[in-house]
């Protein structure tokens, strides 16, 4: 009984909708003036990132907008090639986990069987495994550079979308729309293109957004502990930098060298959040409207 | 009868099953990863020539030793084994000693983040959470949405920046960093443990705020889809107080999911924790396997993630059997 | 019911009450109850349309509906559970106003004097608590009884359920569907309402269980001064638990009265549907469904919501919502005051006197009514004069007396004009196309000629009609097919052209002599399958004259059954197919049944169809409602 489902509490207020929208438009729009950013660093850039430009520790001045750190490199343009770190990691982090989540996913909904049960096991093993000493011993071994840290952050992060991909397309699988095209002849590459990957769209790519964000995260994370690309100015990075510095707390250095890292990194998480949870919300909405016409 | 005790369920024995085949694999891929690294890491400590190389004599036959690297892999792997169930976790580059040492002597500062932060984060996320699914839609949860998926967006090293500058800094509550004053001498037990818990209590904030988003998001779901639930309307049809709805029927339901993924939330609270560590240079495991990053001390890695790894492991099934015990739909069948 | 007499000298002393004497009997009076959803796109859903009704003290009422007709939204709201909707109207219970926008002060009103039986008993209960403690918990919370009080007090209901004392500890889970449902019941009954809510009380049961259920709910009823409120899908759950039924469709009441009377012969044309749709053990019909779909609720159709699947509609039907009137015995929401008699045959008698012999009284006051969508069967042998009440009904043989009115008007009197449209109305289909299809026109051509005849649309138009016909009757529509004349053609498909003939111009009735006797078994059957899937398409009324009662059954609402020139048996045709009152229909049966073994026999099968005569026998219903015996429906009845 379906109206027996009627939440109990409070109806929801008019503006509900447009303001979801809304957060959804402004994330999208962090994401792009990142990308934008990062994209047209060397134009945007006052200086190289890892030139000497200047004496250390300046403070902000109108030259060195967020003054210099401590070898006398332009924090601001630190920032600005940052960005190109943060969303290299989340594009590729998250478009071959994602990849490899549906390779995994479809095919082991589809084989079935024995082969279905290993990837499942593999799966469990990588969700239940907790990610950051996962990461620190992978990424000491693979060794520094942006390839281990993207590695790295695929291999923590396929397996949560993998399950949910199978268990959509198990479900899928067993609806009537596709059982009929199944039963009408319709080859496996057929399903796929017409029935399959449709109905999965909407999910990977909510997935793809969230996943970016944690990407994004885990980079600087990783950079952080100092197992990043040393080569590569990372948000990540300048914080660590910032906070190996002796003595950051008892100057004001920090305002303008640790505080801009930490918000850049949070930021783009946010928009990448606002982004994904909306993509999620419209997903789900189509899904729930599939089934009640089914 | 159906009705009436046959034991621990099946899938239980298969929970157990899933615990030994992931610990298996855990074990595995920790003795494989330094053997297939490009690069070969390990070679790279007995070579005088890389940067890598371990000078000191006894520590360079310590690590031969340990890694076996004279023998076959079988060997090697057996050897690995053999050590690890006695406590052997290798010998530590950097501080020349025994990792499992080394983790002995850690290991109790990390507990003492970790379960605190856990409980209290727990608890209040289950308070909040309980009143924000109940008021879905309301000021109160849209305001506590907006506040935890924020919190969630700030990475728990940049979080615990921002308290360290607020609170030690700016305000001078609490100390920089460690867990203790470095040579202090106190009159009384009293005073170590005063100065203790002055250490402590900054860095199990930031790990409990750290941890409330996604558990306080996990709560409000909980309730919210249990509010859907037929038998909620039917306990309302019987004119019940809300207090009854919300605490008797509600709450307990909402828990049941909630205590499955505390156990996945302990995943978390060791990531976080090493974060929280290394911000505060408090002296646990997060800050041994912090400065083992900078030494390339791969025996110390390995060690810390293997046994992150297998306490959360065990933790899963710890859950998994409580969850047997707290839904009857388990324990009765 | 039985009980309700029994009930109505339980109901007590009567108390005083300045509202005189309905006001005090009354316990619940909805008023223009309107309740409308509001969707998470902030658009208003309406579920509920103004719906009016009465319950008395220990009262039974039914509410009948599809799937999304609103009628759990009406159990939700009598409780005030739907708080995310706007509710509209007024309901007293007992006398005073209940505070349905007021969620708390609702809280004295439920359980405690309207209780619940929700459809959803299998996840009614929560899994984590033990169902015997959910029983106490209002009994203590609600009456602040103690708690072994309120547990005895809880095994009293569950005792009286009929479920045994060791399952009151058990969980849900632990519990079949049944002992669910009857769990369920007890925690309602613990709280001694005076009005019981029953959400689908056995849907989902086997039907043993729903047996046992009905028969336990009919129990304590009777025991209880305890008025119900029935709402189910199956009409046969009303009938077995209600006196009065209220038939709902998307969110009106279309039609309102006695629930044996509503059920057994509706007047609403979307009751009709529901109730024939409906599969109950006792119908021997294949089932045919309500044709179209249920309208959307966010934009209703502007008039009556069952104008688009109404085979009667008029203008006025688009334009205007149709209120709930005064119909003889019921209310009905209908322009035309319900199901509209479509041809009435009064009296007819024709005696055949041209012969040498003595003249032959071929009909003698054969009276019979054709409604609205209807399909009746005139049953018997050779001679018993059905054919001529066919041909007279049609106007192929003038009647000795009587007279037959075709929608009001007396056929046989009509001239020029007006007999030319009624001849379109009224369609005739004949025993042998052979003898009725010309064999010079071709297939098209012969299709085409009612049209020709009628001067409907151009030539053109023309063609196309009658290959959409052709189409419909599942014939090719090739050039070389249309092109074929009678001698080229089988049997069967002639008999079909004949039926896309009929059907061409659209009649309101049609009446067909043995449409299927000159064909082989399986044409037979395909035949008349096409004959019924038109008739429900097309919502044409059907006057199937036959001599094989078995086998018009399958598509007759009525038989009607003619002997010598008298009907001398008319009713629903599987009370007359399963209990036959007449001898003679009783002959008819058996004499088919054995003509069918043995032409089984001789093809050296079993006879599976005697078994299954036999057996109608033994399928009475195991409980029925007084009134449900066997007068014959109003008008069907050949008369004194």
């Amino acid at each position: 009984m379906s109206s027996l489902a009627t939440p109990l509490p409070r109806p929801a207020l008019v503006s509900r909708r447009r303001l979801r929208l809304s957060a959804a438009w402004l994330g999208a729009g962090i994401v792009a003036g990142f990308a934008a950013t990062a994209v047209l660093a060397p134009l945007v850039a006052p200086y190289h990132p890892t030139a000497y430009v200047a004496a250390p520790l300046l403070r902000p001045t109108g030259a060195y907008l967020l003054g210099t750190n401590d070898v006398g490199q332009d924090i601001l343009s630190e920032l600005i090639y940052g960005a190109r770190v943060s969303l290299t990691v989340a594009l590729l982090g998250a478009g071959l986990s994602l990849a490899l989540a549906l390779l995994v996913g479809v095919s082991a909904a589809t084989v079935g069987g024995w082969f279905d049960a290993l990837l499942m096991r593999v799966v469990d093993v990588f969700m239940a495994v907790p990610h950051l000493p996962l990461m620190i011993v992978l990424a000491a071994f693979l060794g520094p550079g942006l390839n281990s840290v993207i590695l790295v952050v695929v291999l923590v992060m396929w397996a949560g979308p993998a399950r949910v991909i199978r268990a959509q397309v198990l479900t899928l699988r067993e609806r009537a729309h596709v059982k009929s095209a199944r039963l009408l002849g319709g080859s496996h590459f057929y399903l796929m293109r017409r029935h399959l990957l449709p109905a999965v769209t909407p999910v990977a790519a909510a997935a793809f957004v969230s996943l970016a964000g944690r990407a994004v995260m885990m980079e600087a994370g990783l950079a952080f502990l100092g197992l990043g690309d040393p080569t590569l100015k990372s948000w990540g990075g300048v914080l660590r930098a910032a906070l190996n510095f002796d003595g950051i707390y008892l100057t004001p250095y920090w305002l303008w060298w640790a505080l801009p890292a930490g918000a850049c990194i949070s930021l783009l998480v946010v928009g990448f959040t606002l982004w994904g949870t909306a993509l999620e919300r419209y997903g789900n909405a189509r899904v729930d409207r599939l089934q009640t016409r089914a | 009868m159906r009705w009436q005790r046959t034991g621990p369920p099946r899938w239980l024995a298969g929970r157990c099953a899933a615990f030994v085949l992931t610990l298996f694999a855990v074990i595995t891929l920790n003795f494989a990863l330094p053997r297939m690294m490009p690069g070969d890491p390990i070679t790279a400590l007995q070579d005088p020539e890389s940067s890598l190389y371990v000078s000191d004599q006894a520590s360079r036959a310590a690590l031969s030793h340990y890694y076996g690297l004279d023998q076959s892999l079988i060997v090697q792997y057996g050897r690995y084994l053999r050590g690890l169930a006695t406590g052997d976790l290798g010998w530590s580059i950097r501080l020349n000693a025994p990792v499992s040492l080394l983790i002995q002597h850690r290991i109790l500062w990390t507990v003492l983040l970790i379960f605190p932060a856990m409980l209290a984060a727990s608890l209040v996320s289950m308070v909040a959470g309980l009143h924000a699914g109940w008021h879905r839609g309301s000021p109160l949860d849209r305001g506590l949405i907006v506040l935890f998926a924020g919190i969630r967006t700030l990475p728990a090293f940049f979080l615990g920046v921002l308290a360290l500058l607020l609170f030690s800094v700016r305000l001078g509550w609490f100390p920089l960093a460690g867990a203790q004053t470095p040579f202090a001498h106190y009159r009384s037990p009293w005073g170590a443990l005063a100065d203790l818990l002055h250490h402590w209590a900054l860095p199990a904030l930031v790990l409990t705020i750290e941890m409330l988003g996604g558990q306080f998001l996990l709560m409000r779901n909980s309730v919210i889809s249990v509010l859907g639930d037929d038998f909620m309307l039917v306990a309302k049809a019987k004119g019940l107080s809300d207090r009854s709805l919300k605490y008797r029927h509600a709450l307990r339901n909402a828990l049941l999911p909630f205590v499955t993924v505390l156990s996945i939330q302990l995943g978390f609270a060791v990531t976080g924790s090493i974060f929280v560590e290394a911000v505060f240079a408090y002296p646990g495991m997060g800050t041994l396997a912090f400065q083992a990053v900078s030494a390339r001390d791969y025996p110390v890695l390995q060690g810390v993630f293997l046994v992150f790894t297998v306490s959360v492991l065990t933790a899963n099934l710890i859950a998994d059997l409580a969850y047997a015990r707290l839904d009857p739909r388990v324990r009765t069948r | 019911m039985e009980t309700h007499e029994s009930t109505d000298c339980k109901r007590g002393p009567e108390r005083p009450s300045t509202d005189g004497a309905v006001a005090h009997r009354s316990l619940l009076a909805v008023r223009e109850l309107s309740v409308r959803y509001r969707l998470p796109n902030d658009l208003m859903l309406p579920a509920l349309r103004g719906v009016t009704f009465e319950l008395g003290r220990g009262d039974t009422l039914g509410v009948i509906g599809e799937s999304g007709s609103g009628k759990t939204t009406l159990a939700l709201a009598l409780l005030g559970l739907v708080p995310t909707a706007e509710v509209e109207g007024v309901v007293e219970f007992g006398g005073t106003p209940l505070p349905l926008r007021d969620d708390r002060a609702m809280n004295r009103f439920r359980w405690s004097q309207i209780a619940l039986v929700a459809q959803a008993s299998g996840t009614g209960f929560d899994p984590v608590q033990r169902v015997g403690d959910q029983l106490i918990e209002p009994l203590q919370e609600r009456r602040g009884l103690r708690r072994d009080a309120a547990r005895e007090r809880a095994l009293r209901a569950w005792d009286e359920v009929g479920l045994p004392a060791q399952r009151f500890g058990h969980y849900p889970h632990q519990l079949s569907g049944g002992e669910k449902r009857r769990a369920m019941l007890a925690m309602a009954l613990a709280g001694a309402p005076a009005l019981l809510i029953l959400d689908e009380p056995t849907s989902g049961l086997d039907s043993f269980t729903r047996v046992a259920i009905l028969d336990l709910l009919r129990r304590l009823h009777a025991e209880h001064d305890l008025a119900m409120l029935v709402i189910s899908h199956n009409p046969d759950d009303v009938r077995q638990l209600a006196q009065r039924a209220l038939v709902l469709y998307a969110g009106r009441a279309v039609e309102v009265g006695e629930a044996h009377d509503v059920i057994e012969s509706p007047r609403h044309p979307y009751t009709w549907g529901l109730v024939n749709a409906y599969p109950t053990m006792t119908r021997s019909k294949d089932l045919w469904g309500i044709r179209g779909e249920a309208p959307d609720p966010m934009c209703p159709p502007s008039g009556c919501a069952f104008a688009p699947r109404c085979t009667q509609t008029i203008d006025r039907c688009q334009a205007e919502i149709p209120a709930l009137m005064p119909q003889l015995d019921r209310l009905v929401a209908c322009h035309l005051g319900g199901l509209r008699l479509l041809l009435e045959a009064r009296r007819l008698s024709k005696t055949f006197r041209d012969g040498p012999g003595p003249p032959v009284q071929a009909v003698q006051d054969a009276s019979l009514h054709l409604g609205e969508g209807e399909v009746v069967a005139v049953v018997g042998q050779t001679g018993s004069g059905k054919t001529t009440l066919a041909r007279m009904i049609v106007g192929l043989l003038e009647p000795d007396r009587g007279d037959v009115q075709l929608q009001g008007q007396p056929l046989h009197s009509l001239r020029g004009e007006a007999r030319r449209a009624a001849r379109r109305l009224l369609q005739f289909i004949f025993q042998d196309p052979y003898e009725a299809l010309s064999p010079r026109l071709t297939a098209l051509e012969l299709v085409r000629e009612p049209l020709d005849i009628q001067r409907i649309g151009n030539r053109a138009e023309r063609d196309e009609t009658a290959r959409a016909a052709l189409a419909a009757a599942r014939l090719p529509t090739t050039r070389e097919f249309l092109a074929k004349r009678v001698h080229e053609l089988s049997g069967g498909q002639l008999q079909r052209i004949a039926i896309a003939r009929a059907l061409v111009v659209r009649p309101k009735v049609i009446v067909a002599d043995e449409p299927t006797s000159m064909l082989d078994p399986s044409e037979q059957a395909r035949v008349l399958r096409l004959l019924k899937d038109l008739q429900n398409d097309h919502g044409t009324a059907l006057l199937l004259v036959s001599h094989d009662l078995p086998l018009v059954r399958k598509v007759a609402d009525r038989v009607i059954v003619m002997e010598h020139g008298r009907i001398v048996e008319a009713g629903p045709s599987e009370q007359v197919v399963s209990e036959p009152r007449h001898p003679y229909t009783r002959r008819l049966l058996v004499a088919a049944a054995g003509a069918r073994s043995q032409a089984l026999r001789a093809n050296g099968r079993a006879a599976p169809e005697t078994v299954e005569a036999e057996a109608a026998d033994d399928r009475l219903p195991a409980w029925k409602p007084p009134g449900s015996g066997r007068e014959i429906q109003a008008g069907a009845a050949a008369e004194e």
